[in-house]
């Protein structure tokens, strides 16, 4: 399998603080590969900078070779790179279908005059996009509800809206912000089985993630941050008998426990 | 579809024979001049709708509404052009400088958004007040009719100084544009368009990450916004055949927003119906003498309490009761 | 320049108060209050009958003026903007609501008071004229008063129950409430004191500069600058707002006043270019 996305040094200071000093890896094409780290060790920060909502301090993020670091969220979303947000990150007003359907917007042929003078290209792009839209929420089990309102969806269905949204602008690489958080175990389940079947559509799949069981479960390999620096990287199993690891998470669980 | 279909037409009947013919009948000469007010002042405000719909309150739409009145009045007076030839220069040029000044003041937000726009209404005031080529607090006045349309030998429209009345020739006029304007918002707003800015008023980053150009898209939306604005301004101007720094104050702008208020920020005509109500409102209001304000506030005040979502959302609400 | 200093720091003084009860209300609401000005003006109106008409001490005359307007900011609060806010999709229709509320109280002042300029008898005599500045003594004792008035506020919000409820209201409202703050309770109160303040000012002010009843308008946009300059809901940035706008007033008006109008161009038009440069004002909260 071949690098689609390299990492390489990548820095990020606020002020006096480092939130990710100097953490380099690789995603292989079609992994799936989990960041994870205790409370602060700035997997959101990384997270962000490799989607390019933030500019790296030093280093740089290269897709298929070219740096893409340091671009405009829309023109990394448009070479393949797209994100999706945490739950309440969406477009609120509109039905679950106009959810997907807006999302479309990287795959317009017609332009903005087109749509407005209705052209043929328009046209067929609108019938396309309804589809596909259809198509996507069918995938995720979202059919159902494809009429409502966002704002007015449980939290469960909010995730996969959001990977819908994701999904739309029809990515190489997904970066999922947390996708598991929140959930009961069956609902984890189910979302653990939604991106293995991204995974078979033929995407990577990047994602930030706290749930420690199922991150195991899905992962191909987990790097781990603590401190804003990388300590680990490997599959699951290496992962979970890594002696910095355990006390990396040990550490913060003592915290948690109050001792 | 066909209901819409119907409604279309019985609007376009009503603003042009059955209005018309009202005043006719009636011997009103002067709601020509009311109506025409009413249907430019909702041109601008259809400009401030689009920039709610995109998430930003507009408050500096008096700007751009001068701006269009004295570079239409500029070019007719300094350089003698036809009147009709400065209506899109002076749509155009209010685009242009809408996008040089949006380009830094999109990324601003909420109130901040909101207040730069106001303090801009006032700096297109001083600015008339100061240029040597606006002609200061005296104005331009005078400003000729505007002249007859013909192509290949066949007048499209006649000389406004060869009209019987030409109050009813710039209603006419006002009307033309005002259906152009809210045909062309409708069909932008139901367009692909549309459903961008509505995925920008609802969330900027969310709309970023599905690869749209959300710097880009704010500033076509917002020199639409102030290419009707200028368009707006200069009928006016030929209208009343003058233009003075106070034109458009920060009390147009003001208004401007209210109309897209008050009509309901949700439906594209709401602006029309707004500034329909609340102008005539206004004017109806004027036998009331001193109270006129306090009247027209006060209603304005209950009108929010009982439908703060607008006029128009009585509509909706009934079709869900 | 020394001259140029004073005038600067007496009408920053002035400016910083109108533009607390402006950002207090903003903090805490999210709601722009267009009638601030007019509140100001009803402020002064009120001093000047009191002071000027019935001729009790000045001192009760703007103390009349705070609790008359504290009155109505409440029950603004309450009967208009809390239905307002509980009822529309938008929260930008508090706007429309604000905006009307001015046209209102405009409306009322005008009617009540007329249009004419109205002043009263000065309060102190005499004119302070020394290390190159000449200042009448009024202003300066206004000044003053503004200044201890700002002090007072200050040590209010950090050191009184109400005032640490209404800043925390006025960073997190959810948090707020989960913590026990009383949120309706406080943003009334609230509300009330911004009013108030904007009521004093315009009590104090009447001694100075007298009171029309076309100038609410003129004032509430001074008083947005003011907060966009330091950051609209901060109450540090509407202090520095104040001052600012006083000195570049004081500066501008001496340097450009064979332009006339130029230094209210020239002012916008930085505040302009500052605010694409700092979207947020010198200490404002994102995206207010």
């Amino acid at each position: 399998m071949s690098t689609i996305l390299d990492i390489k040094g990548l820095t990020k200071r606020f002020g006096g603080l480092t939130a990710v000093n100097n953490v380099s890896f690789s995603v292989r094409e079609r992994e799936i590969l989990s960041l994870i780290g205790p409370n602060g060790a700035g997997k959101s920060t990384l997270f962000k900078l490799v989607s390019s909502f933030l500019r790296p301090t030093a280093g740089e993020v290269l897709f298929k070779g070219e740096r893409i670091s340091s671009l405009a969220p829309h023109i990394v979303a448009r070479k393949g790179v797209v994100r999706t947000f945490q739950e309440t990150t969406i477009f609120r007003n509109m039905t679950v279908r106009d959810n997907v359907i807006v999302a479309h917007h990287l795959r317009a042929k017609a332009t903005l005059l087109g749509y407005f003078l209705g052209t043929t290209d328009a046209r067929r792009d609108v019938a396309a996009f309804g589809s596909s839209a259809d198509e996507i929420l069918g995938f995720l089990g979202l059919d159902a509800i494809s009429g409502e309102i966002a704002r007015n969806l449980p939290h469960g269905h909010l995730r996969a809206l959001g990977i819908a949204i994701g999904l739309a602008t029809n990515p190489s690489v997904l970066l999922l912000d947390e996708p598991f958080a929140g959930m009961n175990h069956d609902e984890t389940m189910k979302a653990v089985a939604m991106v293995r079947k991204l995974r078979e559509r033929g995407l990577t799949v990047l994602l930030v993630e706290h749930d420690m069981p199922a991150v195991m479960k899905i992962s191909d390999r987990v790097v781990v941050l603590n401190f804003g620096e990388k300590i680990a990287e490997g599959t699951p199993a290496e992962i979970q008998n890594d002696r910095k690891v355990i006390e990396a998470y040990l550490g913060v669980e003592d915290e948690a426990i109050g001792l | 579809m066909i209901r819409k279909l119907l409604g279309l037409l019985f609007f376009l009947a009503a603003v042009f024979i059955l209005l018309p013919l009202f005043i006719e009948v009636t011997g009103r000469k002067d709601l020509y001049y009311v109506m025409t007010s009413v249907a430019l002042l909702s041109i601008a405000s259809a400009g401030v709708w689009l920039t709610f719909y995109i998430g930003r309150i507009n408050i500096g739409q008096g700007a751009y509404a001068l701006m269009g009145g004295y570079v239409s009045a500029i070019l007719v007076m300094s350089y003698s052009w036809s009147f009709w030839l400065t209506l899109p220069i002076a749509g155009l040029f209010c685009a242009g400088v809408s996008i040089l000044i949006g380009m830094p003041i999109l990324r601003l937000r909420g109130v901040y958004f909101a207040m730069v726009t106001l303090v801009l209404t006032e700096v297109a005031r001083l600015l008339a007040l100061a240029l040597p080529i606006t002609n200061g607090a005296k104005g331009i006045t005078s400003i000729p009719l505007p002249g007859s349309i013909s192509i290949f030998g066949v007048t499209l429209v006649p000389d406004f100084v060869q009209v019987e009345n030409p109050r009813i020739a710039f209603y006419y006029v006002a009307v033309v544009l005002m259906v152009v304007c809210y045909a062309g918002m409708y069909r932008l707003v139901n367009s692909r368009m549309g459903h961008l800015c509505m995925s920008l008023q609802q969330n900027e980053e969310l709309a970023s990450s599905i690869g749209v150009n959300i710097a880009w898209l704010r500033v076509v939306a917002y020199s639409i916004s102030s290419f009707c604005g200028g368009v707006s301004g200069a009928v006016f101007v030929a209208a009343t055949q003058s233009i003075y720094p106070s034109s458009f104050t920060v009390t147009d702008s003001v208004n401007f927003m209210l109309n897209c208020f008050l009509g309901g920020l949700g439906y594209v005509f709401g602006p029309m119906l707004g500034t329909l109500v609340l102008y005539l409102g206004w004017n109806l209001l004027f036998s009331t003498g001193q109270f006129q304000l306090l009247i027209y506030s006060a209603v304005m005040i209950i009108l929010m309490l009982v439908l703060p979502n607008g006029l128009l959302s009585l509509g909706s609400w009934r079709r869900k009761g | 320049m020394e001259q140029v200093i004073a005038n600067g720091l007496y009408l920053g003084a002035q400016y910083a108060l109108v533009a607390l009860g402006l950002t207090l209300i903003f903090g805490l609401m999210n709601v722009l209050n267009f009638a601030h000005g007019q509140m100001y003006v009803l402020g002064g109106f009120i001093t000047y009958v009191v002071y000027g008409q019935l001729g009790l001490p000045f001192v009760v005359a703007v103390l009349a003026s705070g609790v008359t307007l504290a009155v109505v900011g409440g029950l603004m609060e309450r009967y208009l903007f809390r239905t307002v806010i509980k009822r529309s999709h938008r929260e930008e229709s508090t706007m429309l609501l604000a905006a009307a509320t001015a046209f209102f109280f405009d409306a009322v002042i005008l009617l009540v008071f007329g249009e004419k300029q109205r002043g009263v008898p000065k309060i102190v005599k005499g004119v302070f004229n020394d290390f190159g500045v000449i200042l009448p003594y009024d202003r300066i004792v206004v000044g003053l008063v503004a200044a201890v008035l700002i002090l007072g506020f200050i040590a209010f919000m950090k050191f009184t129950k109400p005032g640490r409820a209404m800043r925390a209201l006025a960073q997190d409202r959810t948090a707020a409430q989960l913590m026990g703050v009383e949120v309706d309770r406080y943003t009334m109160i609230g509300f009330a004191l911004g009013a108030m303040l904007a009521g004093v000012t315009g009590g104090l002010l009447v001694s100075i500069t007298g009171v029309n009843s076309g100038i609410g308008g003129p004032i509430s946009i001074k008083a947005f600058m003011m907060i966009m300059i330091g950051g609209a809901g901060v109450v540090s940035g509407a202090i520095a707002g104040g001052f600012i706008l006083g000195m570049m007033e004081s500066v501008g008006l001496t340097v450009l006043r064979e332009y006339g109008d130029v230094t209210y161009l020239v002012i916008f038009a930085a505040l302009m270019i500052f605010l694409s440069i700092r979207p947020n004002g010198l200490m404002g909260k994102p995206w207010g």
